[in-house]
């Protein structure tokens, strides 16, 4: 019952990201958006590691009850990073895109700079 | 042969940071990259196929066999000519370093068996894209590269939900745990993959992305880049049998829209790229032939977008009036030709071979795909040439022809068994009706198609559309 509230609510993170990329009309706005909708992925991996156990997966004598899994969690080690390595490229571009949008919005960088 | 392959997986990643410290070798050293990468691509040919697990159980996998074989030789080739392309250009160590990264990257897409790895590969090779396609810093190319990462990188977080789904039911991140997982799974997957081939609705962001960036970054993007996101799909269409009839609805429903879109439009380096949607159809509607395909439409449209890039415009009313210097023109006609179907070039061994794996219910519609090819690159054939005017290409121009207009020819042997009379004579009735059609109807409509579903909002908004679709599809 936890579990499953806690999945509707890792699903409801990513959906709140998902459609601020699609409402929001301010390009860092739509950033932060997919920041949302990606912390709402990392948190969803961590709810599977979860699902046999909760203590952290280190070798010791004492036998402190289920391990969580730790692939998922090593996997999505490797996509946090990723995601804020692409997260700093992009703003840097938004950065540059700045000094002639200073409004940021999409629909006018758009505008401004179609074929 | 398993040290050969953890050093080619390697080298380019490598040697892209050590050609950034010695910035007066970067064209020698990756241009040997892309060598060496055409080297073990041509021995994948004829050895047996290597699986190579990395980690104990959880699916980590490479898989080499001739399918990515031909994946890889197509992403060489195509390295090589764009490297060649700008030898003698003002590009700075840091475009080649990333040109060599963007290789490396997507052969490491082309040789994994598991989602995670390819999730790490096909996100490294949208940072490397994004920063080539931003190298001339003006603004328009950083909002295209913008609009590319964020598309990307949206559709890649949608995958990693699909991904962890796989894992949570089969305990393994391989290709073959995707029998077990759910249905939901199987869209997020695909809907992430569809994304970043560029396949059907969801691959509109392609068409500008390929038409804004710069001429030798166009010819990597649309003749390797997208495939990609090609390659996985056909993998799993040939890991479980079950997938098969999606992937290849989805091959003739992309193939006919970027033949609708590229027979209308005006501009050239747009009809090329819509015409990418177009034959990564063809690619999948006989996914088991797929790679031929892959390989002969990679060298056609690089070379295609090269030689576009060395016209005088880029609109073809234009081009009707001011005539092209004739070795140019050829250049242009040879790759018209191959993309057309016509016997003698490589697209003509893969076109019958395509036909020839499709269902019966495909064969209508991809016919009427390859008789919109026709007509489209009437367009190219049909243009003014003359030959006294004095011609003013980039110097590596003719070096990077040379390579993938040869490798169309040499391609020819692979499936030379196509040269009967039955299957010479159909290409040669379809490319005359397409130029009938072309001299009758299309040369005259000003039809203007609207460009609303490239707008990012709705490129953003198509996703959730494409999961809805791909659920029904999956759940009927």
């Amino acid at each position: 019952m936890k579990r499953d509230m806690l999945e509707a609510c890792v699903f409801a993170t990513v959906l709140c990201g998902f459609f601020g990329i699609i409402l929001k009309r301010n390009l860092v706005m739509k950033i932060i958006s997919m920041d949302v909708m990606s912390t709402g992925v990392i948190a969803y991996y961590v709810l599977i590691a979860s699902r046999n156990g909760l203590f952290t997966p280190i070798l010791s004598n004492a036998n402190r009850g289920n391990y969580a899994d730790p692939v998922p969690q090593a996997v999505i080690l490797t996509a946090i990073v990723i995601g804020f390595s692409i997260q700093a490229l992009m703003l840097v571009g938004v950065m540059k895109l700045a000094r002639d949008n200073p409004t940021l919005e999409t629909h006018e960088i758009e505008r401004n700079n179609a074929p | 042969m398993i040290t050969l392959t953890l050093t080619w997986i390697a080298l380019p990643f490598f040697v892209g940071f050590i050609s950034y410290l010695l910035p007066k070798l970067d064209r020698y050293l990756s241009l040997g990259v892309a060598i060496a990468s055409v080297g073990y691509a041509l021995l994948l040919f004829v050895q047996p196929p290597l699986t190579l697990k990395l980690l104990d159980s959880f699916g980590v996998t490479l898989l080499l066999d001739p399918l990515s074989g031909f994946f890889i030789l197509t992403n060489a080739l195509v390295t090589v000519a764009v490297i060649l392309y700008c030898w003698r250009s003002d590009k700075t160590a840091f475009f080649y370093m990333q040109t060599i990264i963007l290789h490396g990257s997507v052969n490491a897409a082309f040789a994994c068996a598991d989602f995670i790895s390819l999730y790490v590969a096909l996100e490294v090779l949208s940072i490397a894209a994004f920063l080539l396609i931003a190298y001339p810093r003006s603004d328009r190319s950083i909002w295209v590269g913008l609009r590319y990462l964020f598309v990307s990188n949206v559709a890649m977080l949608f995958f990693l939900i699909g991904a962890v789904l796989v894992y949570q039911a089969s305990h393994s991140f391989a290709f073959a745990g995707i029998r077990e997982a759910p249905p939901e799974a199987l869209a997020l997957l695909f809907l992430g993959l569809l994304v970043k081939g560029g396949i059907f609705v969801s691959g509109l962001w392609l068409p500008l992305t390929h038409a804004e960036s710069e001429t030798p970054v166009s010819a990597m993007l649309s003749g390797v880049v997208v495939k990609a996101g090609v390659l996985p799909l056909v993998r799993c269409a040939l890991v479980v049998v079950e997938f098969d009839p999606i992937i290849r609805i989805f091959g003739v429903g992309t193939a006919l829209l970027g033949m609708f879109y590229a027979v209308f439009e005006k501009d050239t380096k747009r009809m090329l790229a819509f015409h990418t949607v177009s034959q990564l159809g063809f690619v999948l509607a006989a996914p088991e032939v797929g790679g031929f395909y892959a390989l002969t439409h990679g060298l056609v449209k690089s070379s295609l977008f090269l030689t576009a890039g060395s016209l005088p415009s880029r609109n073809l009313k234009e081009l009707r009036h001011t005539p092209i210097h004739t070795p140019i023109w050829i250049a242009l006609v040879i790759a018209s030709f191959s993309i057309s179907g016509f016997p003698l070039l490589s697209g003509f061994g893969a076109k019958v071979l395509t036909m020839k794996s499709l269902l019966p219910w495909q064969v209508i519609a991809m016919n009427i795909a390859a008789l919109g090819t026709a007509i489209s690159f009437a367009k190219f054939i049909f243009l003014p040439h003359e030959k006294d005017e004095q011609a003013k290409v980039k110097p590596g121009f003719w070096a990077a022809i040379i390579v993938l207009i040869g490798g169309l020819f040499l391609a020819n042997v692979v499936y030379y068994e196509a040269y009967t009379v039955a299957n010479i004579i159909k290409p040669l009735v379809t490319i005359f009706l397409g130029w009938l059609a072309y001299f009758l109807i299309f040369r005259h409509t000003t039809l203007k198609l609207p460009r609303l579903l490239e707008q990012f909002d709705h490129l953003i908004g198509v996703m959730s559309l494409m999961l809805v679709l791909l659920l029904g599809i999956v759940l009927a």
